[in-house]
């Protein structure tokens, strides 16, 4: 085997990493402020794709400048979710909550299916399959910039939790609910704050993908596989180590492709599952229980 | 007077009373729910004396299929608590099991079936063991599920051998004890209706057992009852072993019937809901009652909604089911029989009052 292609699957392995961080920070940032696992994440980001579809094919919006849009949509989606759904079932048995959840799921992609139709739709940039050459290698235009962007927007949400007072009471919230209330926080508009936020950045994931995959109402369901690994490989809730889940997936991903097949790497990502259950169930970043 | 001594004072007024087997039935609720489940069983199995049309014959069927996997699923989520969501990967198993061997080995399925419970459970006992470890959050197991049967969509549909991305069908069409195959529905109905019944009887016999206590312990607090010192993870490792054995036959019987199996059909999350999750959750989950009654609706409001969405549109029943779903946990999340369980608790009160008179 050439080192080339060694080092091109390296780099595609960590851009596609880039992309598997940027789908999974919405999921963990739920999850460590509420301690609900959204299982209706995968949906959230075929919303996000459907958007930047709609909007360029309706209105001729570039992918790229309609983030703001899906971004608006997708925060107002989640937080009335939050609100008419999920605030009622935050003290019920765990199995209640992930069945609702289940619900919204299977009511999105039942909805979407309905009103829009199952067939893939391709939104095709000229920039879709624009690679940058240099030195031999090539870096593929779309998921570098889906690589900086999840760069961009962990950095960003990492400063708005620790500098702004938002932040501050959204890490309140997650550090105990009774607290936060006790000190004065309005818990339910920062669980809807929350949930809205991971939501949107889920839904500008799916933007910032739609240019490299085709768009179907089920889309989700194979994100959403990658999305739980990552997160529990980079401890739930904690979205540095998303980042970093994201990045050794992508790469472990991209060789296991090369070496068994693209349509199969979706079974790389299962035994890295399987052994962070096995070796390091509180994950990369996670203190062991004690 | 406190309620046990209360219960207590009852129960000897009661005994006092002199046996009557009617009444002795009435005055235990598992026992009503039992008797109502096999009303059921007996109307189903009367019913080819009056249904004609093959089309709600298979309807029937079908109900008969949704209320055992129910059954199977209530023991795993509504007994023991546990977070086994993706329940069809062991009723795709068993499928997937008994059709393999009957095609490609020529065992017949009398024999495949419960070798497909047997894959089944092998696979539930494995997913137990790596997923409930002692600490581990009960969430992973939701999600390993999930992750599971996406997983074993791609990779089914890679294996050539068993018929890769477009199925495996039977090729024998015709009469035959030994292949289970018939001509007319009838006999599917009655075979299903043996499964269920056996089912319900097991479902029946673990709810009594100390066993079944155990799981509805572990489901209620899972530390307390490792604090009165139940082997929490022995028991959660046999309730889901026991629920996907038990779904991994339903699967075999299953695939005989529709004599056919493929990858994105039985290891789909939509179909999942529609079929072990719907029955338990509109029945009233953790009840024994609840799978066969919410079967019964299952089928019939998910096709007069259907019909109201105007029809066979892609998506519609997963729309019907997401609604059921989330309908079903906000407002009744006891279920039809939680609905039916307070006015019996009224009238079981006012007939031992006036059975104490």
């Amino acid at each position: 085997m050439q080192p080339d292609i060694l080092i091109q699957t390296l780099i595609n392995g960590v851009f596609t990493g880039g992309i598997y961080a940027l789908v999974s920070i919405g999921l963990t940032l739920i999850y460590g402020v509420m301690l609900i696992i959204n299982f209706a994440h995968g949906e959230f980001l075929m919303l996000g794709m459907y958007a930047s579809y709609w909007a360029f094919t309706l209105a001729g919006i570039d992918p790229y400048l309609s983030i703001p849009l899906s971004a608006a949509v997708l925060f107002g989606t989640g937080a009335l979710i939050q609100l008419g759904l999920i605030q009622r079932i935050l003290t019920a048995h765990i199995l209640m909550q992930i069945l609702l959840l289940l619900g919204v799921s299977t009511l999105l992609t039942g909805l979407v299916q309905f009103f829009l139709g199952a067939q893939p739709l391709t939104l095709l940039m000229p920039y879709s399959s624009f690679g940058v050459r240099f030195a031999g290698l090539v870096f593929n235009l779309p998921r570098m910039i889906a690589f900086v962007a999840s760069l961009v927007i962990a950095g960003g949400l990492y400063l708005f939790l620790q500098r702004t007072k938002t932040g501050k009471a959204i890490r309140a919230c997650a550090q105990s609910r009774e607290a936060a209330q006790l000190v004065g926080i309005n818990v339910k508009f920062i669980y809807m704050l929350t949930f809205g936020i991971g939501v949107a950045v889920t839904g500008v994931a799916g933007t910032l993908i739609s240019p490299s995959y085709p768009t179907t109402p089920t889309v989700g369901q194979l994100f959403s596989v990658t999305a739980f690994v990552v997160v529990v490989l980079g401890t739930m809730g904690n979205f540095i180590g998303a980042l970093f889940g994201g990045l050794i997936i992508g790469i472990a991903e991209a060789f296991g492709g090369l070496l068994l097949g693209s349509d199969v790497k979706v079974i790389v990502s299962m035994m890295v599952f399987i052994l962070v259950l096995l070796l390091r169930p509180q994950g990369l970043f996670g203190r062991a229980k004690t | 007077m406190n309620q046990a001594e209360k219960l207590a004072r009852e129960s000897v007024k009661v005994h006092e009373l002199g046996t009557n087997w009617l009444r002795d039935l009435f005055l235990d609720w598992d026992k009503v729910q039992m008797a109502a489940v096999l009303l059921v069983i007996i109307i189903l199995g009367l019913s080819p004396r009056v249904v004609q049309s093959p089309y709600y014959m298979s309807i029937i069927i079908l109900t008969v299929l949704y209320a055992y996997v129910g059954i199977t699923w209530n023991i795993v989520a509504g007994f023991a608590g546990q977070l086994m969501i993706a329940h069809l990967i062991f009723v795709g198993l068993g499928a997937y099991t008994t059709i393999v061997l009957l095609e490609r080995f020529r065992v017949t399925p009398w024999l495949g079936i419960p070798l497909g419970g047997v894959t089944a459970g092998l696979l539930g006992f494995l997913v137990a063991i790596i997923t409930l470890r002692y600490g581990l959050k009960a969430d992973y197991f939701a999600l390993f599920g999930i992750a599971l049967m996406t997983v074993l969509r791609v990779l089914f549909m890679k294996i050539k051998f068993i018929g890769g991305g477009e199925g495996i069908w039977l090729t024998f069409r015709g009469e035959s004890l030994e292949k289970m195959a018939f001509l007319t529905k009838a006999p599917y109905l009655y075979l299903g209706l043996g499964l269920l019944l056996v089912g319900s009887v097991a479902q029946f016999l673990i709810y009594r057992s100390k066993m079944g206590k155990y799981f509805l312990a572990i489901r209620e607090d899972e530390s307390a009852a490792g604090a009165l010192g139940v082997n929490t993870a022995l028991y959660k490792t046999l309730a889901v072993t026991i629920g996907t054995a038990m779904a991994g036959i339903g699967g075999g019987f299953y695939v005989i019937y529709v004599t056919f199996v493929d990858p994105p059909g039985v290891f789909n999350l939509g179909y999942n809901v529609e079929m072990a999750l719907a029955a338990p959750i509109i029945g009233g989950l953790g009840t024994l009652a609840g799978p066969v009654l919410g079967a019964i609706l299952n089928k019939p409001i998910a096709e007069l909604m259907r019909g109201w969405l105007s029809a066979e549109r892609a998506g519609s029943s997963l729309i019907v089911y997401g609604a059921f779903l989330i309908f079903f946990v906000l407002f009744l999340p006891r279920g039809v029989v939680g609905l039916i369980q307070h006015p019996y608790e009224r009238l079981r009160r006012r007939l031992l009052t006036n059975l104490q008179k």
